[in-house]
């Protein structure tokens, strides 16, 4: 009903009466807004008053409901106002479905384009005094870096290793060069709780060698069970103290293609023990001889190489080493060593380990080799490729070398020793006129005393005679210059072995 | 009657329309604005991973705004010393990891896997999968159930992380029927390629979190809920279970049940003087007649109303359920797809775990049930 229809008009008409045929009632003129709404006013006060409850009552509802859902989504009201656009910090979503084809991570030839993952094991023990020297190989590896994975496994170590390495890694990480990132970083932090000390000496004594493996081998198999992802085509295991290692060692390893594969590993030594020396002894063929040995011993005995209880008669890769040899050259091989191996990550996948129990009469990287050959995949060294481990001295060569050393001080004594008498010998004999001069005039004066004697004797009488003659001497004796005398004294022993010299 | 002429849109409006109008505002902005809260509770995404590249044992950050670019991964460190292994999982917060080598997916599986009651927080699963037809459709009934869980199921019955992988390699038979499968000749082939499934499946998803891993096989259709606590509780590094199958009796004209697995057994001398006088590349497996081995197996060692938490020591176990201490594959214990000691896959892994210290336990009156087919 329209509003001018409470005049009292009882004939609706067809045109308005007053104001603008639109509709709107007249109202007045002069108002600022004379379209705005006006509010009908033929409610009934009732009408409105039931209006009024069912407007308190929605908006109750809504306020009760607007508390249901703050209380049941534990506070998060933004979202409910922003649509979602303006969401805080949280800016996403939980993915708990991870769906990987493990065909697609075979390994190739040509990894880097293909993008494969590399993950790269590293185990470290008290390894502190050596990460710089890895860190400084780890930035410069060429395959493309954002493709290698890192995982560290330090177990036992007692010195500053855990947090140098964070340190190191945290740096890359954060650096502005993104090509300096890498992928996934894990540090495992393990301890066995081992004995074994980490010196040279005991880490390469015989005795120690099996529980020595077999512990190494644990370590190895607990660092790749954490960190080996669905989506690695190939890991590499790097030891932390090689010295000199290509940059492209990885493209260089995987080129070959090959399930394992190791390069050669040496160590310079100084020169007095050669200058170089074949290191890593693992890798090697199986031989009869070695065969026909490992019969004979029991379940629980591990063949080690390179000791002369075991003398197995096996060709080593090491030793095979022409340094202007074929780098690509390749050979099989049957146990490997463990300073630098790439594998494809689908032998680790099928099981293959490192066996931390005797395994075929081998333990650790010897029994991967043979686990990987029982499985039929292809094992490789590379004789002429090398890379070079840090020389740290044995026991033997440190004893040697102090033996060389105190022989060196001992020479160097001597030559010393010599040059001062060849020095002393060159004063004293340089003028030599000055001290024959000396002994003349001695001599004469002693000739002038005997006759100032012999004519005081001639006119004393003789029983006194003696005492002035040594008065005589004492008075004369001060009188030398003590510089002299030292040397004159001295000169009889260098005439001594001046006269040898001379003799000889 | 005729309306009186005038403007249109007059009509008094019902206070109930407005209501509705209110209310279905209230929905309309609510589903504008809640797509996220199908997500997770701040507990689980606080121990999420915050990059892809991370354990798939847990699960990770999917960054959902556009701008700026994707950091690079942080350096995480794990300190294994800290990860427990306890007789009381549940008190200790202990990851479980459930692994499944399927070739089939049985409904019955998934609702056995849905009913477990230890927390499915701390639950991952891994399914390792072949690239065949029957893999594939099993790939899509397992996604199905997976996104029914995970997306719109309960929080509190979705997993922990779950990972899918498909094998690299093809199944040595085309058919995986109960026949076909048993034939002795096509025994050791088929154990083989089910070694390097099973540890390809451990060696990619164990990661630095688990405590225990459970083997479970595709077609284990019940198990009691508790199964993982109960196993747990004997705090043996390898438990394995009485696996049995439930089948119509036609003597007895109902249901009963009968042994299943009989690679869970206690050696013997006469198999090891078999073993002794076998090539380097033969195998003994247990079961088949022209092979009588005298071992003591598992199976056949169920009394009646006995002692659920009997132990008896093991030389070999099955696969088809069984929990072993994560420490025990950390270690290197694997399913050897070569004969290891003329074993292979479970028996082999077993043999393994004893060369490295592990010894399995058997319990003859804790029972799970296989499929029938």
């Amino acid at each position: 009903m329209l509003p001018f229809a409470s005049s009292g008009s009882k004939v609706t008409p067809r045109h308005h009466v007053s104001g603008y045929s639109n509709g709107y009632p007249r109202g007045n003129t002069f108002e600022l807004s004379p379209h705005r709404f006006q509010p009908r006013l033929n409610s009934t006060p009732a009408g409105r008053r039931r209006r009024r409850f069912y407007l308190r009552l929605g908006a109750l509802i809504a306020l009760g409901l607007f508390g249901l859902y703050y209380f049941f989504s534990n506070g998060a009201v933004l979202p409910l106002f922003s649509l979602g656009l303006l969401s805080g910090g949280e800016d996403f979503e939980l993915e708990t479905v991870r769906y990987y084809d493990l065909s697609n991570v075979q390994g190739t030839a040509r990894g880097w384009e293909r993008e494969e993952r590399i993950l790269m094991c590293v185990p470290l023990r008290d390894a502190e005094p050596h990460l710089p020297m890895f860190f400084s190989h780890l930035r410069n590896f060429t395959y493309p870096h954002h493709l290698i994975d890192l995982a560290f496994l330090v177990s036992d170590s007692k010195d500053r290793t855990l947090e140098v390495l964070v340190e190191n890694l945290e740096a890359i990480q954060a650096s502005e060069d993104d090509a300096a990132h890498y992928g996934e970083i894990s540090i495992i932090e393990k301890d066995f709780g081992q004995k074994v000390n980490q010196d040279v000496e005991s880490r390469h004594g015989f005795a120690a060698q099996a529980s020595r493996r077999k512990l190494m081998a644990q370590a190895r198999n607990w660092l790749l069970s954490a960190a080996l992802r669905p989506y690695h085509s190939w890991v590499y295991w790097r030891d932390v103290d090689v010295e000199t290692a290509p940059f492209s060692i990885l493209e260089d390893l995987m080129r070959h293609n090959k399930d394992v594969i190791v390069p050669n590993v040496w160590r310079p030594l100084p020169d007095w023990l050669g200058g170089e020396q074949p290191y890593d002894l693992n890798s090697w063929q199986e031989s009869e001889t070695a065969l026909a040995l490992a019969d004979t011993l029991d379940e629980d005995a591990v063949i080690v190489e390179g000791y002369a209880e075991y003398a197995t008669w096996r060709p080593h890769l090491a030793y095979l080493r022409d340094p202007y040899g074929d780098p690509d050259m390749e050979m099989e091989i049957d146990g490997v060593g463990g300073v630098s191996i790439l594998a494809k990550a689908k032998v680790f996948r099928s099981g293959v380990h490192f066996p931390a129990f005797s395994f075929e009469k081998h333990a650790e990287t010897e029994g991967f080799g043979k686990m990987s050959r029982r499985m039929g995949y292809s094992v490789v060294g590379l004789p002429h490729y090398t890379i070079w481990h840090l020389y740290e001295p044995s026991v033997d060569d440190i004893k040697h070398m102090e033996e060389m050393e105190q022989e060196r001080l001992a020479r160097e004594e001597e030559e010393k020793e010599k040059a001062e008498k060849a020095q002393k010998i060159k004063e004293q004999f340089s003028d030599p006129n000055s001290q024959w001069e000396k002994d003349k005039t001695e001599m004469q004066n002693i000739a002038i005393k005997d006759k100032a004697e012999k004519a005081s004797k001639e006119k004393v009488k003789d029983t006194t005679g003696s005492s002035p003659k040594q008065a005589g001497a004492a008075a004369e004796k001060p009188a030398e210059k003590p510089a002299e005398k030292k040397p004159a004294a001295k000169k009889e022993r260098i005439g001594g072995g001046a006269a040898k010299v001379e003799e000889t | 009657m005729a309306r009186p002429l005038g403007p249109v849109r007059l009509k008094k409006t019902n206070p109930i329309t407005l209501l509705i109008g209110a209310v279905l505002c209230i929905f309309i902005i609510y589903f504008l604005a809640a797509p996220a809260s199908s997500d997770f509770s701040k507990a689980r995404k606080s121990t999420a991973a915050s990059h892809p590249l991370s354990p798939p044992t847990s699960p990770f950050r999917k960054s959902t705004s556009k701008k700026g670019k994707v950091s690079p991964p942080p350096v995480a460190r794990y300190n294994l010393n800290n990860v427990t292994i306890t007789s009381d999982p549940i008190a200790a917060r202990e990851n479980v990891l459930i692994l499944t080598p399927m070739a089939r997916f049985y409904q019955e599986y998934w609702d056995n896997l849905m009913q477990l009651n230890y927390p499915h927080e701390l639950i991952t699963l891994g399914f390792i999968l072949p690239k065949n037809k029957e893999g594939n459709a099993a790939t899509t009934a397992l996604q199905q159930q997976i996104a029914k869980t995970q997306k719109s199921g309960p929080e509190r019955d979705r997993f922990k992380s779950i990972i899918i992988l498909r094998q690299d390699f093809d199944p040595p038979l085309q058919s995986q029927d109960e026949s076909e499968r048993h034939k002795m000749q096509n025994q050791r082939e088929r154990r083989a390629a089910m070694s390097k499934a099973r540890n390809s499946l451990l060696f990619t998803t164990l990661g630095p979190a688990t405590s225990w891993v459970l083997w479970l096989d595709a077609d284990i259709i019940e198990t009691p809920p508790t199964l993982i606590q109960d196993l747990a509780a004997h705090d043996k590094p390898i438990v394995a279970p009485n696996c049995f199958q439930r089948y119509y009796n036609a003597e007895k004209k109902k249901m009963d049940e009968r042994p299943y697995d009989f690679n869970n057994w206690q050696d013997s001398p006469k198999a090891q003087e078999i073993a002794a006088q076998m090539g380097p590349d033969e195998i003994l497996l247990e079961g088949y007649a022209e092979m009588a081995t005298y071992r003591a197996l598992m199976a056949y060692m169920t009394t009646d109303g006995g002692d659920l938490h009997q132990e008896v020591p093991l030389d070999g176990v099955g696969g088809t359920a069984l929990l072993v201490k994560a420490d025990v594959h950390r270690d290197g214990a694997m399913f050897p797809a070569f004969p290891f000691y003329h074993l292979i896959e479970t028996e082999g892994f077993a043999k393994m775990a004893k060369r490295l210290g592990w010894h399995p336990t058997g319990l003859p009156n804790y029972k799970v049930y296989h499929y029938n087919e």
